[in-house]
Parts: structure tokens; sequence; C-alpha cells
């Protein structure tokens, strides 16, 4: 009997990262030791993680900076070793940076460069397509799409350099879906872009993931990616997975308040919120509170017209407020 | 997708292909610096007119170094020129620039792309007009020493442009060599300072190496190859020995250079974060 | 005084720092000046002369030019002028550090750390090659040499530091720079022996001061120098106009910073 075995397009397994580097004592003295002796000092950067992604899913890696995301979809892309684990994308191992493997991925740095800085993105999308060598027919489509989904037509031919940051990043994730990769490496697409930008990425992301069924691995340390894009999430924190499921379930089990931030037109005394439950920071200037998510229309009603209220917003809580939450009493 | 051809010739092919892609875009690019080439092409002939002084007040004073009159001189120091430019317009530029695509990240992306990466590197970054100067004065110190050898044979130029290709494959895989180093080191500007010393100790005669000097020049650092190598063909003073010897050393340097360039590649990917 | 103290250990330590770099200058060093004493040898061994010089003089001759590159030839002008074009230079301006100084204080600490380093390497070589070297019989002669060094030193600094100063009126300063150092290398006699040069060219070398640097060192060194001390009072003299014509063209050169808002 013929046995059909399953394979995920990314299977990690107990995948570890462990970099050695190594320290300089201070002076002279310590720069003459220096040139014989050195001490190593190892930092842990991914820990025996494992997780498994099916075709077709859009899945987010949540954590602070330095949890190791970064680390990790390097260690997918084949840019990185790994220490100890086992990889396998699309049934390749990726550090072997076979071809056939390289042609059907495609990975995209947030803030890190890969077009031509001084010609048209239209030259590097060319360029791509000789180096990845699509079928011009099938790149003109392709191309055509995109173009038309992210309405970059006007900058196809402005200098690279003369572009808009959330331009550039658009022109970006073009450049890297030319040639219809079946997996695709988000590493915090949306930083540093604004608002309207990120809005725009994330649309065109689902969009894509929505039509081409491209397997997407995103991380970002911005809740907001995360909560538009995916389904399923997974929060890592100091190199290992604290949380793999669905988001709603995240959201509801660890994420059930919201962030006001107060700031007073004229100093109020201290015991004018006493009343208030989660209160995080109260000084004559500001306050800032954790408000239950159903109460939060409720609540910043009953403040405004209790208060002097010069500003007052509502943020979402910090990835890292999440990871602790998560952890409970670990800080 | 079409499926590639893995064989040697397909390969081949598919590199000129992207070679040609990548010229391209680079000389579009160069086009934008226009105004930094004159004074490129100024300094590349100042600096070329230097080495041809030291060489003609040397000569004002023997008749004969290591056996090359003056004329056959200047053809090696001719082809030191053209053998630079060449390199400029295939990979040299890519090299000098390692350490900053490292820095940045930018060369991560030379890892994941389908194409072998140091092929990558070479090509990213070709120039025309780096060296041009010096490739154009080197052309013609060549022209004007052949003009004026003593039997000059035309039928020498083909194994000349042979012995061409086999000087940057010499350069080619000691630059590559070198520049593994840049895996391990914290600052690589000085690595292409050495490579830089490689090719000024390229511009005299082979001959005058004798002993430990000879082997030293021929195998460790075979510069003495890179000109002496060409020239000795176009003026006529080639024996089969010497071709073979480049020849040799060719393969070797590369065999060796790819893999140290792997095995650097390997580290690179276990100790970077 | 102490802070410059500071500055010259600081710039040891970094200079420490980077051993890789430091071990492939020197290197590439041995590696030119190799090349050369092959070269002078092929010539002598076929029966050739250069000039006055024996092998030996010529052996020598390169052997101190390489120890003396290193020692003396500055490199602060590219420092200087990033400084001044990127805007670092004010930072100059509101501390209580006079630039000329603090230069001089940095090119001595890299100078003398890369002048050490060359000397063992250079030192070893020359051990191996003794027989071969024209070693100075006066004892006077390495005093001589020793106040060359020194001099030439401050007036290579000195001719840098004014090349570093263009950046205050050229935005193309690189290019020129190159040629500038360029021409001063050829007439400091570091390519060859100025007396090898045709007439012409001799007579230009010898009214400019370039030669203090790399030349007129050796020759005493070599004892072909036949007016060592009045040598050193021209070398002297130059030093010190250099010294205040510097400190001109620095105020002259701050007050143009200032005025264009960098």
């Amino acid at each position: 009997m013929e046995k059909l075995v399953h394979m995920s397009v990314i299977d990690v397994k107990n995948l570890t990262k462990t970099f050695k580097t190594h320290r300089k004592e201070p002076g002279l003295l310590g720069s003459i030791k220096g040139l014989f002796r050195r001490e190593a000092f190892y930092n842990e950067a991914v820990k025996s993680v494992s997780f498994s992604l099916e075709e077709g899913e859009l899945v987010g890696f949540l954590g602070p900076n330095g949890a190791g995301k970064t680390t990790l979809l390097k260690m997918l892309s084949g840019i990185l070793t790994p220490t100890d684990g086992e990889v396998r994308v699309l049934g390749f191992v990726p550090w072997q940076r076979e071809r056939a493997y390289q042609r059907q991925f495609a990975i995209v740095m947030g803030q890190k460069n890969q077009l031509w800085w001084d010609l048209p993105p239209a030259e590097s999308f060319s360029l791509n397509r000789d180096i990845y060598q699509v079928d011009p027919k099938a790149f003109r489509r392709t191309l055509d799409e995109m173009v038309a989904l992210l309405d970059l037509k006007e900058i196809l031919d402005v200098p690279v350099r003369q572009l808009s940051l959330g331009q550039r990043m658009k022109c970006e994730l073009v450049a890297a879906l030319l040639h219809q990769p079946r997996v695709l490496f988000l590493d915090e697409p949306t930083i540093g872009l604004d608002v309207i930008s990120q809005e725009k990425i994330r649309g065109f992301i689902q969009e894509h993931n929505r039509l081409k069924r491209t397997t997407v691995l995103l991380t970002s340390h911005y809740m907001k990616d995360v909560e538009q894009l995916c389904r399923r999430v997974l929060v890592i924190n100091h190199g290992r997975i604290v949380y793999d499921g669905s988001l709603a379930e995240l959201s509801e089990r660890y994420i059930d308040h919201k962030v006001v931030k107060i700031r007073f037109a004229a100093p109020q005394a201290a015991a004018v919120l006493s009343g208030e439950a989660g209160i995080v920071e109260l000084d004559e200037h500001h306050a800032v509170l954790k408000v239950k998510k159903k109460e939060v229309a409720q609540t910043t009603h009953r403040l405004l017209g209790l208060l002097p209220i010069e500003d007052l917003s509502v943020e979402e809580v910090e990835v890292e407020e999440v990871i602790r939450r998560i952890f409970g009493e670990e800080p | 997708m079409k499926r590639s051809d893995n064989s040697l010739l397909g390969r081949a092919a598919r590199y000129f292909f992207l070679y040609r892609s990548f010229l391209a875009h680079n000389l579009k690019n160069e086009m934008i610096y226009r105004a930094n080439f004159a004074i490129a092409v100024g300094m590349d002939l100042f600096f070329m007119g230097v080495n041809v002084v030291f060489f003609a007040i040397l000569y004002a004073n023997v008749e004969t170094i290591g056996g090359w009159t003056f004329h056959q001189t200047l053809v090696l120091v001719g082809s030191v020129g053209v053998v630079r430019e060449i390199a400029y317009l295939t990979f040299r530029q890519g090299f000098l620039e390692l350490g900053e695509y490292i820095r940045t990240g930018r060369f991560d992306a030379m890892l994941t792309a389908p194409m072998a990466a140091n092929v990558h590197l070479a090509f990213r970054h070709v120039s025309l007009t780096e060296s041009l100067g010096e490739g154009l004065m080197g052309l013609a110190l060549v022209g004007y020493g052949f003009a004026h050898l003593d039997g000059a044979k035309w039928t020498a130029i083909p194994f000349y442009l042979l012995m061409l290709i086999n000087s940057l494959l010499i350069y080619y895989a000691f630059c590559l060599l070198v520049n593994s180093a840049v895996f391990w080191l914290v600052k690589s500007q000085e690595l292409n300072t050495v490579i830089y010393y490689f090719m000024d100790t390229a511009r005299y005669p082979r001959e005058i190496y004798r002993g430990l000097g000879k082997l030293f020049f021929t195998f460790i650092v075979p510069s003495s190859l890179i000109a002496t190598g060409p020239a000795s063909v176009l003026t006529g003073r080639a024996e089969p020995g010497l071709i073979g010897l480049s020849l040799g050393v060719a393969a070797a340097l590369l065999s060796l250079a790819l893999a140290v360039w792997n095995w650097s590649l390997q580290h690179y990917s276990s100790a970077s974060s | 005084m102490r802070k410059y103290w500071t500055v010259f250990w600081v710039n040891w330590q970094n200079a420490l720092q980077y051993r890789g770099p430091t071990f492939i200058y020197i290197l590439g060093n041995i590696l030119r000046v190799a090349v050369l004493l092959y070269l002078w040898n092929a010539i002598y061994r076929d029966e050739g002369r250069l000039g006055d010089y024996s092998l030996p003089d010529l052996i020598t001759y390169y052997l101190l030019q390489m120890w003396i590159n290193s020692l003396v030839l500055s490199y602060s002008s590219w420092e200087i002028v990033d400084q001044i074009r990127e805007g670092t230079f004010s930072n100059f301006l509101v501390r209580p550090v006079n630039y000329l100084h603090y230069w001089f204080t940095i090119n001595l600490s890299w100078k003398l750390f890369e002048g050490l380093m060359i000397a063992v390497i250079g030192g070893l070589l020359s051990f191996f090659l003794v027989r071969h070297l024209s070693l100075p019989g006066r004892p006077e002669t390495l005093v001589y040499f020793v106040l060359a060094l020194i001099l030439g030193g401050i007036l290579a600094f000195e001719f840098d530091f004014l090349i570093g100063m263009l950046a205050f009126w050229l935005v193309q300063v690189n290019a020129f720079k190159y040629m500038l150092q360029s021409i001063i290398f050829f007439f400091a006699g570091a390519l060859l022996p100025l007396d090898l040069f045709p007439q012409a060219f001799q007579a230009v070398a010898t009214v400019l001061p370039f030669r203090y640097l790399v030349f007129f060192p050796i020759q005493i060194f070599l004892e072909k120098e036949a007016h060592p001390v009045e040598g050193l009072l021209g070398a002297l003299v130059w030093a010190v106009a250099f010294y205040f014509f510097l400190r001109f063209v620095l105020r002259r050169g701050i007050a143009r910073y200032e005025a264009v808002g960098q």
C-alpha cells in the first residue's frame, strides 16, 4: 500500500543557533593582551525552536528586538547555518543553497535596500528577471499586476534614491515577488514607514497571499502587522517560542486591554483619579491607564468629561507587555 | 519556470548572459557619474606615466634588465594596465566593495539569489571607467613597445590574448583567495591594499628573481607571471616552460581560491549575526 | 599637554586593535621592497650600474626608504579632509584643543607605531642582508641621520597638513590631493634617488624642501651628503617657516569654514 507522506512547506525541528563573540579588556594593557588571547562569550540567539507551516499560510513571528526573529529567518533562507536542529523548506535544506531552492523563495528585510540606488526600480526588476530566469512574458504579466496593485506606475522610472521609504519598500516587495516564489520571508517589512505605507503594504501582502497562495513568514515587533495579516502567530522571546496558535486566542487570552495616555491641560492632584482602576503612571501633567478593550469608549468618554484633558490617545499594548503576560510573572 | 541546463556549457552560457545583463545595468549606472570620469582617467594616466618614467631613468643607465630591453619592458608595463582594466570590467570592483556589502547586510542578498555568490559579487559592480585610463595607456604602451621591437611577429597576438586571459584568472584567483579573509577580519580595507601591492609587483620582468624569491613570486604571490607571461609571448621571449607554468599556476590557484572562499563562506554562515 | 598624551596612547590602542590589517600593511611593504631589491640585484648582476650607486648603496637606500616611508610620510590629510568636508571639524572649534597640535600628536602616534613595526621587520631583513649594506663609518653620521629624520617627519606632517587644509577651499579635494602627494613623493626621492634624475629635474629638486623627507636623510646615512649641517639648518628653517605659514592658513581656513556655515 502506498503511504502518502504529508510534507509541510516549512518544517523546523529543534533549531538552535549560538554565536561566539569576543570581549576585550579595557586599557592599553588589555589591547596588547588582546593580540594574543581573547575571552570568548556565547550568545544563544535561537534555542531549540520547532514549528511547521503549510502551503499558503500567512504566519507572523512576534517578538521584541533581539528575540531571535531575524536570526531565524536567516537560517530559513540559508544565510546562516544553525548550531543544531533540522530545517526543511519545500523539501530543501536551506543552507545548502541549492539553486532550485533559491529560485523558489524570496526574502525581504525591512530597511535593507537591495535595489540599485541610482537607477529606476524598473532596472532592478529586469535584472532580477535575468537572475531568476523568469520567462519575459510571465515577467511582464506579473509586473503589471503588482504595479497595478501597489499603484507604482509613476515611479517605475524614477531613480530609487529619489523615492520615499514607503515607495522603496513597495518596490523591494515587487522585486522579490517577480519570480513567483512559493515562500516569502519578510523581516520587519513595515519598520520605519508612515502609517499609510504600512497599510498599503499590509494590504498588498494579504492580497498576494490570497491570490497566489504564497506561504508567508512575517516577523515584526508591531502588533498591527500581525493583527491585520495573520491568523496564526508565533511569539518568540529570548530565542524560544513561547506561543504558537491563533491570533484570536492570543488576543483574548493575553491582550484584554488597551493603553490610554492622557495629558492634562492644567496640573492635577493625584487624588483626582483615585477611583480609577488600572493606573500605570500618574503625575500632575500625565496619566497612563490600562483599560479593558470593551470599556475603552466608555472610560475615555467619562474621563474627558471629568478632567481638563489636553490630549488623549488610545494605544496598543506593547509587545513586551504581551510577552510578559504570556510568561505570567517573568519580567 | 525554465528548467536550467546544468551542464558546463549551459552554466557558462547562463553566466555569460547574466554578465551581459549586469554590464548593461552597470554602464547605465556609470553614465550617471560622468563628472568623476575625467578625473579618474587623468589620475590613471599620471600614475602610469610615473611608472614609465621610472623605467626610462633606469634604461638611461643600462641596456637591459634581466635580459629585457626598454621596449620589451614597455610591453610588460602596458600589459599590467590592460589586465587591470579588464579586471575592473569583470570582477575587481566587487571585491573592493565586499567589506561594505557585508557590513550593510547587502551581501546576504548575494547568498540568497540563485547564482554563485562569488560571481554575483563580481558582476554586481563591473566598471568600464574605473581603470579606463590605465587600460588605454596600457594598450598604447603595448602597441608602442611592440612596434619598436626587433623581430615583432603579428602571429604572436592571439597567443598574447590567451595569455592575458590566463593572467586574469591568476589575478582573479588571488583576489578571491585574499578577500576570503574578509569573513574573518573586523576591518577589511587593507586586504585590497595587499592586492594593490600584488599588482604593483607585477610590473617587473620575472627574470629579476632568483632562488627563493623566484619560487615565492611564482607560486605564493604569482605576480611575476601576470605581466611577464603575456609580454613574453608578444615579445617573442616565451618558452613553453613559462607558458605551461602560467597555465598550471592559474588552474591550481583558482582551485585553491574557490576552496578557501567556500570554506570562508561557511564560516560566515555560522558566525555572523 | 596631558590631553595630548592621552590622544597619543588612545591612538596606539586603536592601532593595536586591528591586528589583521597591521600585519597586512607590513606584509605589503615587505613585498614591495623585496621586489625592488631583486630588481637592483638583477641590474648589477648583469654588470649594470645606476649613477653613482653601488649595489649595497642601492639596497640600503631602499630599505631605509621603506622605513622612512612609514616613519616619516604622513597621511593625516585624508582624515583632515573628511573632518572638514563632513563638518566634524566643528567639534574642534568648540573644544580647547589646537587643531594643528592635535593632529601633530595623532600623526606622531601613528608614525611611531608604524615606524616601530617596520623597524622590527626591516631590522630583521637588514640582519640577513648585512653583508650587502652600506653602513656608515663615522659616528656623527648617525646623529645627523636622526636629526634629519626628526626634521623630515615634521616637514612631512606640515606638507600633508597643508594639503589637508585645501578642503576648506576645494570641493573635489581628493584627486588633487593624490597628485600633490605623488609630486611630493617624487621630489622626496622615494621613487628613485634624486641624483639619478635628469639635470633639469635635479635642479628643481634641490630647491624644493621635499628632498628633506627621504633623500636627504638617506644621503647622510650613506655618507654621500657633503654638507649635512647646512642641510639640517636648511630643513630647520623650512620647518619653522612652514609652521607659521600653517598657522596662518589654518586661521584663514577656519574663517572660511565659519563663513560658509558648515
